[in-house]
């Protein structure tokens, strides 16, 4: 019954329609407000799941693909020079949607992460009006940033994920919440800034087609994603146009590691992480989870779908970069969450040890790898949703997430400790949990080309269970401290979105082929590449 | 001959993890009827194990693999597979049957605790974990439920989680153990990329290290075998990973006899013998397991003769049996591992649950508190007896068939081996001896209201000791000199052990030599106590710190993690998020200096122009030189 609706549109759109509606609700009325955010962020996690059920992997393709033409404007051709076969020239921004095996089970976990963070937000106690507005908003960004297939709308939707990110961090956030918005403006439109540059380049240099028009031959530039797909692949793409503008390796060059520079800052890779620290600490646990859970893994999915896919051979060449850096994400990012006294800035840490192994898989050249550092992201967001919602709840209740302060909260709260404990299992991977499938792809796929440097980052999987093991038994086992006798355990709301979540984490941990079959055929096209452009 | 019963093992790991499930989705709140369930549960996985065996037995069956599609990425292409062989039949019975006991055990022991369920929950999901490790039919699925038992352990070592040093003892039980596990990751990346297809199942393993023997080179091989060791030493608490072990002995006393005594630190030597293909290919792998086990064997056993603890000593003599099992893996015989693994699951699961009803009565660990006990407590003392007698090896007892069957083996391979095999059956002998006479004979010492007091346990305590008791007496005549039973049947007619007339003699007199010692100082008196503490007060402190190992790992690892860990904060916030400030802080610096210039002053913007005019000049000017 949906397959005639443009279903991925519907997807973006409806969070905005959403924050609307939660607009012209009255202020007062708290459940109204909270009661829309939900409906407005659940009905895209239903889409997506009919996404999921319809899916076919299919070879080489996306599927659902809806486009339109949105803006056109002419060039002067000047400008260009005189090109013999060109009449005129024109620059079209299309508005293009498509979804593939890479972006789906992105696209589910925005959902999930969405939705739950929605029901999470009971924590949140002033302005609801105008928080859930700016939640909503944030969702449409993020839902475009995975759906786009052209790269200034992609780079468009970016963008809108930062505003209501900064201003849900400044206004809702702890006490150095202020500053937290700022580090996390200014550091992220470096990145934006970054990243356009290496957009830039990529429409002047490979988004180009050519139509015959009335007047001759017309050149388009335009962002789209399949075009720049179809112009490497062709042999004969440069003879087309110019040949000088033709990408050049040294543009290529810049362009690949622009791109490694503005999702490297998102993901985030060393010695860029240091933005988000703050932002795990002072921002509210609600949107934390947005953040841990989703935007991070737009820089996992930014590196993927622009870096790989377009440029395969500068891949290829820093592949052992990139698995370096991702080994020492993992381990230094390790190595500092077991030496942490704030709960927050444990997960924080281990988040930029958790998303090394992204870059691992990354780095791995070969689809088990690609696969895995998909899988881990999914996994990831999942896991550190949860972590964030149990945050949420435990700093509600003690006020405290400072390990040293804690202890014993098994005795008080059995469910919220369960509930901790299976959360830290998971995210040191433990296999039975979705922990373990992203980091064991990662890793087995790298295996295959660097052997000593994947055994160098295993030991992460052994500070993991340090870190993880220390600062939770701190928090849940142990004396129990006179002032937190009589904590209440989770109300009904709160154990929703854990429980759902928890799910989840078991479920892909238990028959991870529920996700991989997803992605079968998603790297196909980059496989070849690979293949072909590198001999294998 | 069909398989009947075999193709139904799957349920075998069914019932204990439907329990989990029940008790972990409902149970809140139930208590003895929870624990009704799991034991039931336990029960009749006991019972389904017990009709595959005796099928296997009777009928000779073909081994049968079945189950289905679990991970395919990119290569991977992964079944979570089961595979029923007499191998796994013998250890579907061991694991079921004493699962089964400690269940019923635990209900007695465990019936005061308010979270009783959540106890029988736990040892359902390890019962679970433990049997899916067995029936594992590729290295995958081993090597997922090999983490799930560990979790398992970790959850029951701090089950009292009020206790600081249970929280601890879990703790280090999971981080240790998972060293090892790292080195069975490491083999199994490498086993996936240079088996043939990608192939991790057993069945694979056996052709290609055994049947066509030369696919992989003899340093691959000899690197994934060793590997994979590691993850048995870490398991099965062999040296230098030995030292979770008798910390785990924080969990409640049945979690000692099930899963650090009976079946999961057994594990390691079950992994040893299911890859044995890749060990046999590789002589310096089979060299490095025989020292590792004999060393451990010997170290373990002398560290037992100074502790205190009751738990601890029966630790100290698991690492030191598990010890014995490795050095007969790696002296080539798989038959007398699996055998000593077999009886010492009865006798050492038997002594812990004895254990367990001692302190369960009195309350105290200790065994310089005790003494005399054997009067009040006359079925634990007759059932404990008959676990020492059969641990020390004394004939006709279980653990003298399987013990003799590994000193044979060693003795065939190397003098050395089979001596300090020997050694430490004396020195078995004696720590036991030493434990039993300070327990059962002699004065009390403790409380003496509490002796008052002292009396057997309920019945489902009882129980379990005299099954065990009865199997440590009998279990041993499966694999006798005389028939070689469990041997040909577990490797369908394979190499039958020989035993040595040396190696009897010599065993026997060490063990009788350890008791009759044991009994000269700890209940004649005849030789004085501190007859060794007074001479030589170093040796025996160096035993009772336990040859000083934790200390050193924990200067060695946990020390400088911290002190790694403390510098990289320092350099995180300084020189990283240094340089990020530094870049922003410039532009702002900028900023500033623009604004004061902006002062309103005419002098201030009139030099400004000045400098500006002559900079610009100059520039001009300059650019003719270049």
């Amino acid at each position: 019954m949906l397959e005639n609706l443009p279903v991925l549109s519907l997807i973006i759109w409806i969070p905005l329609l959403g924050s609307l509606v939660v607009l012209f609700l009255p202020g007062y009325n708290a459940r109204a407000v909270r009661g829309a955010a939900i409906f407005f962020a659940v009905v895209p996690l239903l889409l997506a799941l009919w996404l999921y059920a319809s899916y076919e992997p299919i070879v080489g393709g996306q599927a659902f693909a809806e486009q339109g033409t949105w803006l056109s404007v002419p060039l002067n051709a000047e400008a260009f020079g005189l090109h013999a076969n060109v009449a005129s020239y024109r620059l079209a921004f299309d508005y293009r949607l498509g979804v593939d095996g890479i972006s789906l089970p992105l696209v589910l976990l925005t959902g999930v992460v969405a939705a739950m963070a929605s029901l999470a937000s009971v924590h949140i106690r002033k302005r609801w009006k105008t928080y859930f507005t700016l939640f909503l908003l944030l969702q449409t960004g993020m839902y475009g940033v995975f759906l786009a297939r052209d790269v200034t709308l992609f780079f468009i939707f970016f963008e809108l994920t930062l505003v209501p990110m900064f201003f849900l961090i400044g206004i809702w956030g702890y006490f150095g919440r202020e500053k937290a918005a700022n580090r996390f403006l200014v550091y992220n439109g470096l990145g934006s800034a970054v990243m356009l540059l290496a957009f830039l380049i990529l429409i002047a240099t490979l988004g180009f087609s050519s139509a015959e028009t009335s007047g001759g031959t017309e050149l388009i530039f335009s962002g789209s994603y399949d075009t720049m797909l179809a112009n490497l692949k062709d042999p004969n793409a440069a003879a087309h146009q110019n040949s000088a503008m033709f990408l050049s390796e040294n543009l290529k060059w810049a362009a690949f590691v622009l791109l490694l520079v503005a999702f490297g800052i998102k993901l985030p890779m060393f010695p860029f992480h240091t933005w988000m620290l703050k932002v795990h600490t002072e921002a509210p646990p609600a949107v934390v989870m947005i953040h841990s859970g989703i935007l991070l893994k737009m820089g996992a999915y930014g590196l993927i779908r622009f870096a790989a896919f377009l440029l395969p051979v500068q891949l290829h060449a820093s592949s052992t970069v990139l698995a370096i850096i991702g080994v020492v994400n993992i381990l230094y990012g390790a190595v500092l969450a077991c030496v942490q006294k704030e709960f927050k800035l444990v997960l924080a840490y281990s988040s930029v040890s958790q998303m090394g192994i992204v870059l691992l898989g990354i780095a791995s050249l070969n689809e088990t790898g690609f696969e895995g550092a998909i899988y881990q992201a999914v996994s990831h967001g999942l896991i550190s949703a949860l972590l964030f919602l149990l945050v949420g709840s435990l700093h509600e209740r003690t006020g405290t997430t400072r390990i040293d302060e804690l202890g014993g909260l098994a005795q008080t709260v059995p469910f919220l400790s369960g509930i901790l404990l299976t959360a830290g299992l998971a995210s040191l991977g433990l296999p039975g949990l979705s922990g373990f499938v992203g980091e064991f792809l990662s890793f087995l796929g790298l295996f295959s080309s660097m052997k000593a440097l994947t055994a160098v980052g295993v030991i992460g999987v052994l500070l993991a269970a340090v870190y993880v093991l220390r600062s939770v038994l701190a928090i849940t086992n142990g004396p129990l401290p006179e002032r937190f006798a009589g904590l209440k355990d989770a109300r009904f709301v709160e154990a929703l979105p854990m429980v759902v979540l928890t799910a989840l984490i078991v479920l892909l941990g238990i028959y991870p082929s529920l996700l991989t079959d997803l992605m079968q055929h998603g790297f196909d096209g980059l496989l070849k590449e690979l293949q072909t452009r590198v001999g294998g | 001959m069909a398989t009947v019963f075999s193709q139904y093992a799957w349920l075998v790991p069914a019932f204990p993890l439907a329990a989990f499930a029940i008790l972990t989705a409902f149970g809140r709140g139930w208590s003895r009827a929870g624990a009704w369930i799991a034991t039931l549960a336990s029960l009749a996985s006991f019972a389904l194990s017990l009709i595959i065996a005796i099928e296997r037995i009777v009928s000779n069956a073909e081994d049968y693999v079945g189950g289905f599609d679990w991970l395919r990425a990119g290569a991977v292409n992964l079944t979570a597979g089961y595979e029923v062989t007499n191998l796994t039949a013998l250890m579907l019975v061991v694991v079921t049957l004493v699962a089964f006991l400690v269940n019923l055990y635990s209900l007695g022991y465990m019936g005061e605790d308010e979270r009783m369920t959540v106890f029988f929950s736990y040892v359902a999901l390890f019962t679970s974990s433990m049997l899916g490790l067995v029936l594992a039919d590729n290295l995958m699925i081993l090597y997922v439920c090999w983490e799930l038992v560990g979790v398992c352990s970790f959850l029951l070592i701090g089950f009292w989680y009020r206790k600081p040093e249970a929280r601890a003892a879990a703790k280090k039980a999971f981080i240790v153990t998972r060293v090892g596990d790292l080195g069975l990751l490491i083999a199994i990346l490498l086993l996936f990329w240079y088996m043939p297809d990608h192939a991790l199942d057993f069945a694979s393993l056996h052709n290609v290290f055994h049947t066509q023997s030369g696919i992989i080179s003899t340093s691959i091989t000899t690197l994934i075998a060793l590997l994979i060791f590691v993850g048995a030493v870490g398991k099965s608490g062999q040296f230098p990973l030995h030292v979770w072990l008798p910390d785990a002995m924080e969990g409640p006393t049945p979690i000692s006899a099930l899963i650090h005594a009976a079946t999961m630190v057994a594990a390691g030597v079950f992994l040893v013998v299911r890859t044995f293909d890749i060990f046999q290919a590789s002589q310096a792998a089979l060299d490095t397991v025989a020292i590792v086990g004999a060393f451990t064997a010997l170290f373990a056993a002398t560290i037992g003769l100074a502790q205190n603890d009751i738990k601890r000593v029966l630790a100290y003599s698991t690492v030191s049996q598990l010890g014995y099992m490795m050095l007969a893996l790696g002296v080539g015989s798989t038959t007398a591992a699996m055998f000593h693994l077999f009886t010492h699951a009865f006798f050492k699961a038997l002594l812990f649950l004895g254990a367990g009803s001692v302190i369960h009565a009195i309350h105290t660990q200790d065994i310089r508190e005790m003494g005399g006990l054997g009067s009040r407590m006359k079925a634990t003392a007759w059932t404990f007896g008959i676990g020492v007698l059969a641990l020390s090896g004394i004939p006709p007892l279980s653990g003298f068939w399987s013990k003799d069957a590994i000193l044979s083996a060693a003795l065939e391979k190397s003098p050395w081996l089979f001596a300090v095999g020997v050694l430490t059956a004396f020195f078995t002998a004696l720590y036991m001896a030493r434990l039993f006479f300070l327990v059962f004979t002699g004065k009390a010492r403790g409380d003496a209201a509490t002796y008052a007091r002292a009396k057997d346990a309920p019945w489902t305590m009882t129980i379990p000791l005299i099954v065990l008791a009865a199997l440590a007496v009998v279990s041993g005549f499966v694999q006798t000199p005389m028939s070689g039973w469990l041997g040909s049947w577990l490797w369908s007619g394979e190499a039958k052990e020989h035993a040595e007339g040396v190696a009897i003699v010599a065993s026997v007199a060490a063990s009788l030599l350890g008791i009759y010692l044991g009994w000269l100082i700890y209940a004649k008196g005849t030789i004085r106590r501190d007859a060794v503490s007074s001479r030589l007060p170093w040796l025996v402190k160096l035993l009772e710190r336990k040859y000083y190992i934790d200390e050193l790992y924990e200067l060695l690892f946990v020390r400088s993690l911290r002190g790694l860990g403390k510098a990289l904060a320092v350099f995180d916030d300084v020189v990283v998020d240094g340089a990020v400030k530094l870049a922003g802080g410039a532009v702002a610096g900028l900023g500033r200096l623009n604004t004061r210039l902006q002062n309103g002053q005419v002098q201030t913007y009139g030099l400004v122009a000045v400098i500006a005019t002559v900079v610009l000049v100059l520039a001009i000017a300059g650019r003719r030189f270049w």
